[in-house]
């Protein structure tokens, strides 16, 4: 991975990676070289020549430009040499002969020793804010907006830059960061829509994102690229993938639907969407032309907006391993209007019914519905949104049909229990949270239902092991939720928040909260409205909300302990077979942990001594959370805690009074 | 893609053949068929059709012979074939009566009835439209006779003058894709990449650079990333006076396109592409019909002639810009982006075309390749200059085409051995200097190559002697200038050009090229100040060591060269104000001569701004103030009268 | 005997780097923070820092959900 070449800089030997720029290597050295194109977020491209270097290979020497010159074998690198020195003066001569009163040509000019010029002429342009053509506005226009709006015109000496037919162009939405990395301000950013007070605070901010998007995402979550489909290759090499309702973490189908495929022989286009059109991030993926097997729809091209992670995972958790399936089961999802997550668990805890024998074809209408099953899952689809047959069963959702299940057929209600991944009516998203307590919490705690929009904790619980005790967890799951829930009550996107991280995230105090990253949000938000924030105003701010949602829950017949609990699949293996297919894992924390010798015990044994241990642990990291939260044992918002935010109003007080302890 | 107007379907007696499949063992029956239906005719006429003699009417040359053999109901007797360029484009519209080689030149219309009823009939053939030797008068019957002819050694150009273009089968009766058959037979690709490398062929576009090296480090990368590469043909070719490309496609499509073939063959790839410039609409329609040919005849496409190989090739069209002649520009053009070079640290080998490893060789290359093939690599290593046994670049192999234009007798394109000096081109080949005047430099390379003056004639043509000399190879162009041409308006010339074409991309060439010509430009209006000839000097090497692509990294050469060899040159214009050569007009004036002037008022009657004044039989006066200084009194006065100061 | 996260054990050998440790613990993850005993190693360096024996291993992945 890290191929390493010795090369000679003036003399100074330094150690760089293989294929790396020279101008890196010489910053390091500490050599300051004058640059006029060169912006470190930009691919380089060698236009200005200022950068200059000698170079010795194989005995030849020769001029490069270091900015974009790829160090490949050992070199020997001269950046004062006499002909560079020469050079640099008659360039720096061209460029005040053209721009004298730029600033930004002033001082690099200075840096090659000179102050006057021999190439004064007609074409010489006085003004301090003159565009020098560097063509950094052009980059950052494709590698930050990944836009191709501005750009250069005209041939030789008559070389300027422009936007098509020299019109202001109607795709230009005005991100600026063209503005954002001009060096002499030639770009002026004329019209602010809806007139923040400070906006140079939000783009000064914003752009340090774009940046990053251009430079780091590559070699991060590749959202560009593949967009959250990532998220599905990482899920399964960590045991994560929800496969055949929850049951297993990975499968050996799954690289029939990670993002490898998708990006291989699907996605056609990958941009920013609907939510935000500058947006450098452009996570949306689409594929055009795919022609629908099945459905009032059958025999067209379309174009399918997605897959996302969750509809992928929901694809494993429903063990159909189908690329086409997925894509199908997309686009008409998307078209009748119904949530993927909520369908694929839905569906999955079907499927595991029906290898159950809980329910039958006789229940069904005929349709085998087997894990993998994709043509009757497709089936199941169009029939929800014809409103016939099983489907408009399926379609009322897992608690539903538990419900009709246990009364009409006669099925065991605690399996059911057991394997219906939704909790307070909501199917459960697409990740297998069986390791992380903190992360059953996380589901289960949710005011509105399993959903990880407000915690995501699996990493720093179960694979960093980041928050150990119980107040640890629940201080995590104080902090996220409120967190999460704030940047979406300002309608900001979370992406931006860690699905890129900056490269020298790891060197602050708490790098799981990715601090810069808050601190742009913070600084958005001040932007707008004039008003500071803080983490600790941060977190008083969505309280009130939250707080609120609490309340509004426990108004529905939702928001109390009894309602914060998951399913016991959510928690740990349900059946023997689940047991045993990671039996090494359960029986080291059996012994290791719980302090029972498994040795000797039959599976149902273990099954039950693990459950026991698993349901009590859960209890107690509820009592932490509600401690935290201010809550009362029985997971009501104290009144004293409404006063503390402010909110204790007494349309509010009515509800919770009788619950206070 | 726009069709000229020009358009010609061939019309040869053999074109109307139904396009089938041809197999490998086809070839040979084909070969031998066609040569065995030319036996059957007395005579054919071949009639140059290339550019230069189409614009002095070959087609109507041509399609009139046609007419005229038919009337007399001879048309099965003598065949009338449409060439491509013979090379001696000063003497077109040509005809070349064979197989005697009878050699006719400037034929008109009004020229046929004579040639048909003296020659073919009567078979005398018309000595008054012969060539003569320029010095001893003496009459050249055949091409053999012919001294421009007699000193080339054809291997790109082998087929000029002998073939229909537009007919494949016609360059299959010369041998043509015999050798991509036995390659496709019997030689491994690696084997075809180590033919060309003991080849030592060196790129023809001007690079220079060994063309089996080239094909062999694609090679490598190719596998390396497990990517198919791509093969591409330069024929951007914008050197100004440079046609050489234009000729080969013009004369013989088919060994471009056999040339490509093996190059594909030999590196894995599938598909080519040939950069054809805009300006260039008969090459353009003889291309696409070779390839549309080779396509119906199954010789491009899947399965060629029945084997495994597969491979086919598009015309990408230029939009008038010398710049797309650099490779990375030519693939940026070739991708839909503006045409633009981009640094090289990372070659197009290993990145080039859509970034997978791309050959790209210029057209001259690509023509070569099927008689290396053919001939063997140590017999076209055994031409040419140095020792290329180890190494490719130890010398220059095999022949170069010249396009040798300018103040010359005979204009025209050759093709000559590497190695044979320029005294040998401009005297022998070219016939000398036009109107008998003194030889004082010629230019070679294009605007990136330099002047070479009269002490360098004896100097042997090839890559490296060219380069040490201040010029270089470049494409083939060859400039040459008399007595009367001023250096200093060359450089300013060239300069011009290249300011017009450079991309503007990075700084020293856009601004250095345009301050040049600003310079330059002073001097020649009598306006040059001491330390402008250093200014020049200090410049045009930064513009050359500085700037992003060859373009630029050349484009110092003209100024270079002409102050190194003429610098006494540029010193009259900025101390004396004096061009030497009478050529700028802010340094010049036109007077007349009491002593000779005779007072035939045509000077006066021609003189475009009335400036000249005086009575028939009297002494005129040219009055400098309304003078333009168009040199039309100097070119029309008959008794020398005229004088340039 | 080296400890990872503060919880897993993992046998120790002579000239054992990051790289061996992530690639033993199936960590391949592209947004991981490498420490040994407090001291970040850079993403280049993992498969040429040495870990030396008894030494505390953090292996921090960022990612937090789609």
């Amino acid at each position: 991975m890290a191929d390493k070449i010795k090369i000679t800089i003036d003399g100074k030997e330094i150690s760089v990676q293989k294929g790396s720029y020279l101008l890196d290597a010489v910053k390091k050295t500490g050599v300051t070289v004058p640059t006029l194109c060169h912006h470190k977020d930009l691919t380089p491209t060698g236009t200005c020549r200022l950068c200059l270097c000698e170079v010795e290979v194989r005995g030849r020497r020769k001029l490069v430009t270091s900015c974009n010159y790829p160090v490949r074998e050992e070199i020997e690198v001269y950046t004062n040499s006499e002909p560079v020195v020469n050079h640099r003066k008659i360039l720096a001569e061209m460029y005040l002969g053209r721009w004298p009163n730029v600033p930004a040509i002033k001082y690099v000019a200075e840096m090659c020793g000179i102050t006057e010029s021999r190439f004064t002429s007609n074409l010489t342009d006085e003004n301090p804010q003159a565009c020098i053509l560097c063509g950094r506005c052009v980059r950052a226009c494709r590698e930050f907006a990944l836009e191709k709006i501005i750009d250069f015109a005209g041939r030789g000496i008559k070389r300027h830059l422009t936007m098509p037919f020299g019109e202001v162009d109607p795709h230009c939405i005005g991100c600026t960061a063209c503005a954002f990395v001009c060096p002499t301000g030639a770009i002026e950013i004329v019209d602010d829509l809806n007139h923040p007070l400070d906006p140079q605070m939000i783009r000064d901010h914003g752009m340090k994102v774009n940046a990053e998007m251009a430079v780091l995402d590559k070699d991060q979550c590749r959202m560009r690229e593949v967009g959250t489909a990532n998220i599905v290759d990482v899920m399964d090499a960590y045991d994560l993938l929800p496969v055949h309702n929850y049951q297993f973490g990975t499968h050996p189908e799954t690289w029939r639907i990670n993002s490898k495929m998708l990006k291989a022989r699907y996605f056609t286009q990958g941009q920013a969407d609907g939510c935000w059109k500058g947006c450098s991030m452009a996570c949306a993926k689409t594929i055009d032309d795919f022609e629908l097997k099945t459905g009032p729809y059958r025999g067209q091209k379309v174009c399918v907006d997605g897959p996302e992670y969750e509809t992928a995972a929901g694809a494993a958790n429903m063990g159909c391993f189908d690329a086409d399936f997925l894509a199908e089961f997309n686009f008409y999802c998307d078209t009748y209007g119904i949530d993927t997550i909520s369908a694929a668990t839905t569906i999955a805890f079907v499927m595991e019914s029906f290898e159950a024998g809980a329910i039958t074809t006789e229940h069904t209408g005929g349709l085998e519905l087997h894990f993998g099953a994709t043509n009757e899952t497709l089936e199941l689809l169009h029939q929800m949104a014809d409103g016939r047959g099983f489907g408009v069963d399926v379609g009322q959702g897992i608690r539903w049909l538990k419900q009709k299940w246990v009364k009409e057929y006669g099925a065991d209600p605690d399996f059911l229990h057991d394997i219906g991944m939704e909790s307070k009516g909501l199917e459960t998203s697409e990740y297998v949270c069986k390791e992380s307590l903190a992360q059953q919490a996380g589901y289960g705690m949710a005011i509105k239902g399993p959903q990880h929009d407000e915690a995501w904790l699996i990493f720093m619980d179960m694979v960093n092991n980041q928050i150990p005790t119980f107040e640890d967890k629940a201080e995590a799951l104080h902090y996220f939720p409120l967190w999460r829930t704030w940047f979406g009550l300002m309608g900001l996107c979370k992406l931006c928040w860690n699905d890129v991280v900056p490269a020298d995230n790891y060197a602050t105090d708490e790098p799981h909260k990715i601090p810069e990253h808050v601190d742009n949000y913070f600084k958005f938000f001040e932007g707008m409205t004039g008003i500071e924030l803080d983490e600790s105003k941060m977190l008083d701010q969505s309280a009130r909300v939250y707080n609120l949602q609490r309340v509004m829950c426990r108004m529905l017949g939702y928001g109390a302990r009894e309602d914060d609990h998951m399913p016991y699949r959510a928690m740990g293996p349900v059946t023997v077979k689940e047991y045993e297919s990671r039996a090494e894992r359960y029986d080291k924390q059996l012994k290791e942990i719980i302090g029972v010798d498994p040795d000797g015990k039959i599976t149902e044994e273990r099954v039950g001594i693990l459950r026991r241990y698993r349901e009590d642990q859960y209890e107690k990291v509820m009592d932490a959370v509600y401690i935290r939260r201010g809550w009362t044992r029985n997971g009501v918002p104290k009144i004293e805690r409404l006063r503390e935010l402010g909110i204790d109003l007494p349309e509010l007080v009515v509800i919770v009074e009788k619950d206070q302890e | 893609m726009c069709r000229p107007k020009m358009s010609q379907r061939s019309f040869t007696e053999s074109a109307g053949r139904v396009m089938s499949k041809i197999l490998m063992k086809d070839l040979a029956s084909i070969s031998t068929r066609i040569n065995a239906e030319f036996k059957q005719y007395k005579a054919m006429l071949m009639v140059c059709t290339g550019t230069g003699c189409v614009a002095a009417k070959g087609f109507d040359v041509r399609d009139a012979l046609s007419r005229a053999i038919r009337e007399r109901g001879l048309q099965d007797t003598f065949l009338v074939v449409g060439t491509g360029c013979n090379g001696f484009c000063a003497m077109g519209p040509i005809v070349v009566v064979q197989p005697e080689g009878i050699f006719y030149q400037k034929v008109s219309e009004e020229d046929i009835p004579e040639i048909v009823a003296q020659h073919l009939i009567g078979g005398e053939p018309v000595e008054r439209l012969m060539h003569r030797d320029p010095v001893s008068g003496a009459i050249n019957r055949t091409m053999d006779e012919i001294k421009f002819f007699s000193k080339q050694q054809l291997i790109a150009l082998r087929n000029k003058g002998l073939i229909d273009p537009e007919n494949i089968d016609h360059y299959i009766a010369r041998g043509g894709y015999e050798s991509i058959r036995n390659v496709l037979e019997s030689v491994s690709p690696d084997e075809v990449i180590k033919e060309i490398l003991t080849s030592a062929i060196r790129g023809r576009g001007g690079g220079g650079f060994p063309a089996g090296v080239k094909w062999q480090s694609a090679k490598e990368a190719a596998l390396e990333r497990k990517e198919t590469p791509y093969i591409v043909c330069n024929a951007d070719e914008g050197d100004p006076g440079a046609f050489m490309d234009r000729s080969i496609i013009e004369t013989d499509p088919h060994t471009v396109i056999e040339g490509m073939m093996i190059g594909a063959y030999a590196i894995g790839a599938k598909e080519g592409f040939v950069y054809l410039r805009k300006e260039y609409p008969l090459a353009l329609v003889r291309l696409q019909k070779a390839i549309d040919d080779a396509r119906a005849c199954g010789l491009l496409g899947k399965s060629i002639m029945g084997s495994e190989f597969e491979f086919d090739i598009h015309i990408h069209r230029g939009a008038g810009a010398f710049v797309c002649g650099e490779s990375t520009a030519l693939m940026a053009s070739m991708s839909g982006q503006a045409g633009e070079p981009r640094a090289k640290y990372v070659h197009n080998v290993e990145y080039g075309y859509r970034d997978k490893p791309t050959v790209l060789n210029n057209v001259e290359t690509w023509a070569n390749i099927p008689v290396i093939m053919d001939k063997g690599a140590r017999w076209f290593a055994s031409i040419g200059t140095g020792d290329v046994t180890d190494n490719p670049w130890g010398g220059s192999s095999g022949t170069k085409v010249f396009s040798l234009v300018g103040d010359i007798n005979n204009t025209g394109l050759v093709e000559v051995p590497m190695g044979v000096t320029l005294r040998d081109i401009i005297y022998d080949i070219g016939g000398g200097i036009l109107n008998g005047r003194a030889f004082k430099a010629v230019q070679t390379g294009g605007p990136s190559g330099g002047c070479v003056p009269a002490e360098k004639l004896d100097m042997p043509i090839d890559f490296d002697s060219l380069t040490e000399a201040g010029s270089m190879m470049g494409s083939g162009g060859m400039i040459v200038m008399d007595d009367r041409t001023c250096m200093v308006d060359i450089a300013r010339y060239f300069v011009s050009f290249l300011m017009d074409e450079s991309c503007g991309k990075c700084t020293p060439c856009r601004e250095g090229l345009f301050s040049l010509y600003r310079t330059l430009t002073r001097i020649c209006n009598g306006e040059g100040r001491e330390g402008d000839i250093e200014f020049l000097e200090e410049l045009a090497k930064t513009v050359n060591e500085t700037s992003l692509c060859q373009l630029g990294g050349t484009a110092g050469n003209p100024v270079l060269s002409t102050i190194r060899y003429f610098r006494e040159e540029y010193e009259e214009h900025i101390r004396n104000r004096r061009c030497p050569a009478g050529h700028c007009k802010a340094l010049i004036s036109y007077r007349i001569s009491e002593g000779n002037c005779t007072g035939c008022t045509l000077c006066a009657k021609q003189c475009p701004v009335d400036a000249i004044a005086g009575e028939p039989k009297k002494i005129h006066v040219i009055d400098q103030d309304t003078c333009i200084k168009c040199g039309i009194c100097y070119e029309v006065c008959r008794f020398d009268a005229v004088e340039v100061q | 005997m080296i400890v990872v996260n503060e919880r897993t054990r993992l046998e120790w050998r002579d000239g054992m780097t990051a790289q061996d440790v992530l690639d033993a613990m199936g960590y391949r993850f592209s947004l991981i923070t490498v420490t040994i005993n407090g001291e970040f190693v850079p993403k280049d360096d993992y498969d040429e820092h040495r870990i030396p024996d008894g030494a505390d291993v953090r292996a921090i992945h960022l990612h937090h959900g789609g």
